[in-house]
């Protein structure tokens, strides 16, 4: 297990290579110039000067001075070469806190004046990661519960009627499950807020709204694991033996239709907690997701790097996590 | 079973802690939408209505507009007072005592020279760099600035250190250069003394121009240095967030969290701080229209600056209806003088009176291409100044703005919106379909519209393409227009709808026939408006050229007298709007505002449509003198809620 962790861990670099090369490639060929804003008309003397400054005139120059900043190599040689310890001493003589200088620094954002990548990444992914934890745990308490229930009497109307929640879930993109819940919550009935973040009460609907198609997919997954469960010679065994049904089902049964659904849990948590546009669009909330869609229509290079490079690393991590699971769950893999 | 439990202990553990780590502020004294995110805290670097908003609330010029008065009056501000030399070109400024920084540290004359001296270099591509050209040597600079770069753009450095060396000579060649070359100078900390390249009349109101107050320099400084590779300074952000920023008004900035929201707390060493009623403020990031007005019906949010929501027509129906049901009691306080916010107040409370259309100091107009070719190589009839104007007399306004866009906004027969600017008269415009009293009218109209045509050789018409962006509803209103062109003059209109950066792009590069633009006023002069239509200028999509409107520019630019000077720029934009009409004025604008004006109080109905946050007093909260802060009494602009 220990030699597994350790080989995904020195692959992950690689596979980051890889995915940077061919990210940056596809980014760079794109058409459009995050410089030259609509409203603004920078002259054309200023834009190249611009463009050099931020080495975005030459693609190897671009490659090297991101993967060195963004790698930490920079600031390793900023601080051999004594410059952050002068502009610290200038910031003291003034009075005033040093620069912030990250370690990985993802560069500054091109289209957000004020802003730089690790900044802007900072402040969204907590409030995504938050927002998709949750997500996946009302997903899982719902989809279970639905599995269930659906699995104890197939074709049932009980069944039937979860099956068809579920498809609704599947089925209705989330920006009418959005729309629709805040209609229902926060207008007719407000009891919840329209949206933003900062409060408890602010994470229901859009976890809600975000969990529902994964809910209806644990739901499928756990009512196939259960059926077939639920037929096989060790829940007959039990039930021979006097277990409760409810010890049958939760402990025998369930345990069993389980795994399937962690296994999905992995992609699943990381797809949740990389943001979706759609929901923070409907609910206001200050996540990731945007970033992934704004970043690449603005052509903003190093916001798109960035964001791809947070998404690649959470996906590799998780899964590797989820493995790590799934082997100690079920000690019969390896 | 008890394995199986950990991921998801692992998950509540992840949202928990998430949770217990981010946990709301308590609710500020005023909330506040302000439409859009904010791009830039850096008053040099601004130019967008809603940042230089945000700004006016943490940072002070040296002289500012007294929004609430009737003629937007300058009033002190960093500066306590001013001197002007006789010929007008010599501006003195006495910084007062007891200005300063957010951090305690005096605001000096220094700050200004420093300030001023960023947004004329070409390195931080100031959007209102312009504007500093009016100050004596400041383009000189610029060029020289730019020789400078350039020179050290041919060099060819040994070593890496030597090249750090050459831009570091570089940024002092530049300094010397900004001492010998520019009329801005701080004979010592508290005064300030500016020289002008001309006379420039409304040189105060730029003054109070939020692009014109200072920052702090030992903090700034360290943000921009000179790039090694290229010696142009590089800026690093960092220096605009909260609790690291300094700046030198009312408010302090103790949070701003991207995308999310933006804090403020009174700023304890403000010199006006006792006249400030509210203690903090702030401004949730929800730029979602529809979410913006929910979020206010639901109490969360005192006032939103820019409702642009798509039913906004059907809320400004409302309140027109709100107030027809009261006619008599607003009859009686309108002759009383009294303005539309304050009527509001006198009216019982009711949630569609807490809609309000405000008249904004910007206009919506069609642009024609005035070149003698069109893009393909034809002739272009829009090249015949009387083609152009059979056209304007043609287009129906009054439905554009009834029937499209709802929001009680005046229809436009000028440019600048008028009565925004003291002491202007503005020019009477050509005659309109939409605005005739009875058929017969509208018929001689659209005769003498004909017979123009006529004479300019098109009398069977031809089609005319008209480009517009394809968001905003400009859609619907280029409808309207190729309708009424079609209904009067029988012309074919083909419609040509595209994405904004290419839309833009055409305008630029003159590839369009005619289209939609728009445009708002910066400061309060009449040239903010005819400015964008000078030959040279770099707004001028338009490739209008006239020597006589240059050359009545240039008269008024040399003119002492105010009065004189005002009525040759009236005279410019008669040419503009009844004889050349390189562009169809059709509406001025109207911003719609969300707030209860029984609560909220201290916004400005001024057309120049610019509000100082800071002077808003929440009533009956406790703080400040919780009395209503209403226009001046003598105030009478026309608002859209008074256009019939």
């Amino acid at each position: 297990m220990i030699s597994m962790i350790a080989r995904r861990l020195v692959a992950l670099p690689f596979i980051l290579l890889v995915i940077y090369t061919i990210t940056l490639t596809l980014a760079w060929v794109v058409p459009g110039n995050p410089l030259e804003n609509p409203d603004k008309r920078p002259k054309a003397e200023v834009i190249e000067a611009m463009k050099k400054q931020y080495n975005l005139d030459s693609f190897p120059r671009f490659y090297v001075s991101y993967l060195s900043s963004a790698t930490g190599i920079k600031y390793a040689t900023d601080w051999v070469r004594g410059d952050l310890q002068s502009e610290r001493e200038i910031a003291e003589s003034a009075g005033l806190p040093p620069i912030e200088r990250p370690i990985f620094d993802l560069g500054p954002s091109l289209e957000y004046d004020d802003w730089s990548v690790n900044e802007i990444v900072s402040s969204a992914l907590p409030v995504s990661i938050t927002l998709g934890a949750s997500a996946i745990l009302i997903a899982l308490v719902i989809g279970v519960g639905a599995g269930v229930i659906g699995a104890v009497k197939p074709n049932s109307v009980s069944d039937l009627a979860t099956l068809a929640i579920a498809m609704i879930g599947i089925s209705l993109p989330s920006f009418v499950i959005g729309t629709v819940l805040l209609l229902l919550f926060a207008v007719l009935l407000p009891v919840m807020p329209v949206g933003g973040w900062g409060g408890p009460a602010q994470l229901v609907l859009p976890s809600i709204t975000l969990a529902l198609p994964f809910a209806a997919y644990i739901a499928r997954l756990t009512r196939m694991g259960m059926i077939d469960a639920l037929g096989a010679d060790y829940v007959r065994t039990a039930r021979a033996k006097g277990a409760t049904e409810r010890a049958v089902l939760y402990k025998h049964a369930l345990k069993n239709a389980f795994l399937p659904v962690l296994s999905f849990l992995g992609p699943a948590a990381a797809l949740a907690m990389t943001g979706s546009f759609v929901v923070e669009q409907v609910f206001t909330v200050p996540g990731i997701g945007q970033h992934f869609v704004n970043a690449v229509q603005n052509k903003d290079l190093s916001l798109i790097m960035g964001v791809v490079l947070v998404f690649a690393t959470m996906l590799i991590l998780f899964n590797l996590a989820v493995d790590v699971l799934y082997r100690w769950v079920d000690p019969r893999i390896d | 079973m008890s394995r199986t439990l950990v991921p998801i202990a692992l998950l509540v553990a992840l949202v928990l802690g998430a949770m217990l780590s981010d946990r709301p502020a308590p609710r500020a004294d005023l909330t506040f939408i302000n439409g859009s995110e904010v791009n830039t805290l850096d008053p040099q670097r601004m130019s967008w209505m809603h940042d230089l908003r945000t700004a006016r609330l943490l940072y002070e010029p040296l002289v500012k507009n007294d929004v609430l008065s009737t003629d937007f009056d300058i009033v002190p501000g960093a500066a306590e007072s001013w001197s002007i030399s006789e010929d007008q070109r010599i501006y003195t400024f006495t910084i007062r005592n007891n200005a300063k920084w957010s951090n305690g540290q005096p605001v000096t004359a220094h700050d200004f020279v420093y300030s001023w001296r960023r947004a004329m270099l070409p390195d931080l591509v100031s959007d209102y760099a312009a504007m500093f050209m009016n100050i004596e040597g400041a383009s000189d600079f610029y060029t020289k600035r730019d020789e400078i770069l350039e020179t050290f753009g041919e060099t060819t450095f040994g070593s890496p250190s030597e090249q750090r060396d050459g831009a570091q000579h570089a940024w002092d060649q530049t300094l010397v250069a900004f001492d010998d070359l520019v009329g801005l100078k701080a004979p010592d900390d508290r005064t300030l003394i500016v020289t002008l390249e001309r006379p420039v009349p409304y040189f105060l109101d730029l003054c109070a121009f939020t692009v014109f107050a200072p920052v702090y320099e030992p903090l700034v400084s360290q943000y921009e240095r000179p790039d090694p590779e290229t010696a142009r300074l590089v800026r690093r952000p960092g220096w605009t967030k909260g609790n690291v920023l300094i700046s030198n008004g009312p408010f302090k900035l103790t949070q701003w969290r991207f995308k999310r929201d933006m804090r403020m707390e009174k700023n304890e060493h403000y010199w006006d701080r006792d006249s400030i009623a509210i203690d903090s403020v702030s401004i949730p990031s929800i730029t979602d229209p529809n979410a913006g007005v929910l979020a206010y019906q639901t109490g969360s949010i005192d006032w939103v600056s820019d409702v642009t929501a798509s039913y906004r027509g059907d809320m400004v129906a409302d309140k027109l209806a709100y107030l027809a049901e009261h006619k008599d009691e607003v009859d009686r306080l309108r002759a009383q003088g009294l303005d539309q916010f304050s009527i509001d107040r006198m009216l019982p409370d009711d949630p569609r009176a807490h809609t309000h259309a405000v008249s904004s100091f910007g206009t919506y107009f069609y642009n024609f291409n005035c070149n003698p070719l069109l893009p393909d190589g034809r002739t272009n009839p829009f090249h015949d100044a009387r083609v152009r104007r059979a056209f304007a007399m043609c287009v129906d306004k009054r439905a554009v703005a009834e029937q499209v866009r709802r929001l009680g906004e005046p229809t436009a027969d000028t440019l600048i919106p008028p009565g925004s600017i003291g002491g202007y008269t503005s020019p009477k415009g050509l005659p309109n379909i939409g605005d005739a009293a009875n058929e017969s009218e509208r018929r001689a109209i659209i005769e003498r519209a004909k017979a123009l045509l006529d004479e300019a050789g098109f009398p069977e018409g031809f089609v005319v393409e008209l480009s517009f962006n394809k968001d905003a509803g400009h859609d619907l209103i280029a409808q309207t227009i190729a309708k009424s062109w079609q209904e009067s003059l029988g012309v074919q209109t083909s419609l040509s709808q595209k994405e904004i950066k290419i839309f833009k792009d055409d305008l630029k590069n003159k590839q369009y026939m005619t289209g939609r633009a728009g445009w708002f006023g910066d400061y309060g002069d009449p040239t903010t408006f005819l400015g964008i239509n000078h030959s040279d200028d770099g707004n001028n999509d338009r490739a209008y050229k006239s020597q006589r409107f240059d050359g009545l520019l240039a008269q008024a630019a040399d003119e002492l007298d105010p009065e004189k000077r005002m009525a040759l720029l009236s005279e410019a934009e008669r040419i503009l709007v009844e004889e050349d009409l390189p562009l169809i004025p059709i509406f001025h604008y109207a911003t719609i505002y969300m707030f209860d004006a029984h609560k909220i109080t201290g916004l400005s109905t001024h057309p120049r449509t610019k509000q100082n946050a800071f002077l808003i007093d929440v009533l009956g909260d406790g703080k400040g003198p919780d009395q209503p802060r209403p226009m001046n009494p003598s105030h009478s602009e026309p608002t859209a809620e008074t256009t019939p």
